[in-house]
């Protein structure tokens, strides 16, 4: 388990930029995410959100820039920036012939919780996300909401100074959805940085402390939620469309 | 080291909670592969041994007294017609003979295989050659003239292979080839589902977002399949033992009283060392195939594209074995060990027939490990491209 200072930058990125050939995904993106903060990174599809979450979580090499997440630099120390992050996505799955208890298990063995650590990790993620009817089920026959808490509890196990969540609610039920966003909730106000990728504006209107607006690899605005909602005049999705506009 | 086993351990969990799967790739071997052997050998012998003792008609034209009597004696029947040839070809008689000009000519549809056509032509055939030695003694001996005469000297051919070779037989081809079947097709089935099953399952991600090294996760994977692979292997030897089992018990009392016993042509004859020597070297083979079948499935989209690649690669990987064939045709010589595939089949077939010496098992045991380390470099390049990881 890895703890931080409160309002310290968990996560800090200058000038991040990824390149396919002469496709710009994602261009000079800099940020700051604190210790007890959700920062909302906003755009639609093709914005370049999951691109940057994935140079963040160290599966995408950058181009250009630097990035650090919990002090370390993504480049030159991936394996302890993955130590301490947990990733979701909303296409993300898990495996569908085991139990949710031998997946948790798996995944633990690769952060070191083993044995009795393993045993209170998973007292600790199945009061939080209230998932003891997922834990002897095999995933295959699990309902969508109950796998994807499955899926949130592998990355949360290890107890991540910093999460981010792409597009997480993707395909979910309203029930569902619904814990997932109060688990944001829950797991901010113990004090984690949380990036939140979503394009659905009125998830990040519930959740943010600070937004971020990603259009074509871009960030054309970032501010606290409060200024968004001002500019659109009680809307992000209308501060998002103006700025849109406004940089075109 | 701890991951490797972990990711190992998972991948295998997987497969074996798919009883379909397991029962394709580990139990089916061992029951087909007594029908195979068994089944077709007993099948054909059968049929041959009904269509021998049938009466088969035959179409003649131009046939004196005494090979029409011959055919009878050789339980054809005649039938003249204007056109043995045509009849033939027509299919309305499975054989016809010519008589003209001092000469016979059998007609037969010998083309396609094995058939009833083939049976009445070897039939005519024997009755005839019968017939023309018949005649051959009666001549000379009406000249006074012993039939010793056509038979100055006796010719006999004798088999002066060592014990172990001899007793090897086939086995030192076939073990080789089933074993390469064996361990791909085993392998295949974990190496796909661990590598694009995983990316088109979407759960390759979070795995690569866990804090493994690269390396690990292309060993751990690696290691299932050449788990899955020898226990393939193990699968169909085991069959090819039972089939081998049955067909010498039973062969002869299936087939007819004076019938063959089937026998595929050789057995076993190891020790321990031996053994352990057969062992690694199937290990290493399936390491170095199992890292080539991670590589090559992580680099496709998709679980079908990846078993379009593991199509080519089952011809590639036997295409060497074939030549194990006519390795009596030429000298073995250092850099054959070398030769990927070829040099393990090379050497079970030594080891099988006690002929391994110590420079080849070096070559072979040391170049299947430098490519198998080179195909899980090329696996862990492959885990290292993100444009190969993140596209589907």
């Amino acid at each position: 388990m890895i703890s931080l200072c409160y309002n310290i930058p968990v996560v800090l990125t200058e000038g991040l930029s990824k390149r396919y050939g002469p496709q710009v995904a994602v261009e000079g993106l800099s940020l700051q995410v604190g210790a007890g903060e959700v920062y909302a990174l906003l755009g639609p599809n093709g914005a370049g959100k999951t691109t940057a979450l994935r140079m963040l979580a160290t599966l995408v090499r950058p181009t250009a820039g630097r990035a650090e997440v919990a002090g370390f630099d993504v480049r030159k120390e991936p394996l302890e920036v993955r130590r301490r992050l947990g990733l979701v996505n909303g296409g993300m799955r898990v495996y569908d012939r085991l139990t949710g208890r031998e997946v948790l298990a798996f995944f633990a063995s690769f952060y070191g919780l083993e044995g009795q650590a393993f045993r209170e990790a998973l007292d600790w993620v199945v009061a939080l996300l209230s998932m003891e009817e997922t834990l002897d089920k095999r995933v295959m026959e699990m309902s969508t909401g109950m796998r994807q808490k499955v899926v949130i509890a592998r990355a949360i196990l290890h107890r991540p100074p910093v999460l981010f969540l792409d597009e997480a609610t993707a395909g979910l039920d309203v029930f569902a959805r619904r814990a997932l966003l109060d688990f944001v909730k829950g797991y901010r106000d113990l004090g984690n940085a949380i990036l939140y990728s979503t394009h659905v504006m009125s998830e990040a209107e519930e959740l943010a402390d600070r937004v971020g607006f990603l259009h074509q690899g871009r960030l054309i605005y970032e501010g606290s939620k409060e200024e968004a909602l001002a500019m659109g005049e009680g809307s992000l999705e209308r501060a998002f469309i103006r700025k849109v506009r406004g940089a075109a | 080291m701890k991951p490797v086993w972990r990711i190992a351990w998972k991948e295998l969990v997987q497969v074996f909670r798919d009883r379909k799967l397991v029962f394709s790739t580990l139990i089916l071997p061992v029951l087909l592969m007594p029908v195979f052997m068994f089944g077709p050998h007993l099948f054909l012998s059968r049929l041959l041994e009904g269509t021998s003792a049938k009466v088969q008609e035959v179409a003649v034209a131009g046939l004196p007294q005494e090979a029409l009597e011959a055919l009878l004696e050789a339980n054809l029947a005649p039938k003249p017609v204007a056109d043995p040839e045509r009849a033939v070809r027509e299919g309305e008689y499975p054989a016809g003979v010519v008589h003209e000009e001092g000469r016979y000519r059998v007609f037969g549809r010998l083309a396609g295989g094995v058939s009833e056509s083939q049976v009445a032509v070897s039939k005519a055939q024997a009755a005839l050659q019968g017939l023309k030695e018949k005649k051959v003694a009666e001549a000379l001996a009406a000249k006074g003239i012993s039939l010793d005469l056509l038979h100055p000297f006796q010719v006999e051919t004798v088999d002066a292979s060592p014990p172990r070779e001899k007793a090897g037989g086939l086995l030192g081809f076939l073990l080789p080839f089933f074993l390469v079947v064996f361990i791909l097709s085993g392998g295949q089935v974990v190496a796909v589902d661990a590598t694009s099953g995983e990316k088109e399952k979407g759960t390759l991600e979070a795995l690569l977002a866990a804090p493994v090294p690269l390396l690990h996760l292309a060993l751990g994977k690696t290691l299932a399949t050449v788990t899955m692979a020898l226990l393939s292997g193990v699968a169909g030897l085991l069959g090819l033992a039972l089939g081998e089992v049955l067909s010498t018990r039973l062969g002869g009392e299936l087939l007819s009283k004076g019938g063959q016993v089937l026998s595929l042509g050789g057995q076993i004859q190891l020790d321990g060392g031996g053994f352990l020597a057969l062992f690694l070297t199937a290990f290493l083979l399936a390491l170095f195939m199992g890292a080539v079948m991670v590589a090559l499935g992580l680099y496709a989209r998709s679980f079908k594209e990846a078993q379009s690649y593991m199509a080519p690669l089952q011809l590639l990987a036997l295409f060497p074995l074939l030549f194990l064939q006519f390795r009596g045709f030429f000298e073995l010589q250092p850099w054959h060990h070398l030769i990927p595939l070829f040099n393990t089949a090379l050497l079970m077939d030594a080891l099988l027939k006690g002929q391994a010496e110590g420079l080849q098992v070096a070559l072979t045991w040391g170049s299947t490990l430098v490519y198998g380390a080179l195909a899980l470099l090329l696996a862990v390049r492959v885990f290292a491209r993100e444009d190969v990881v993140f596209r589907n």
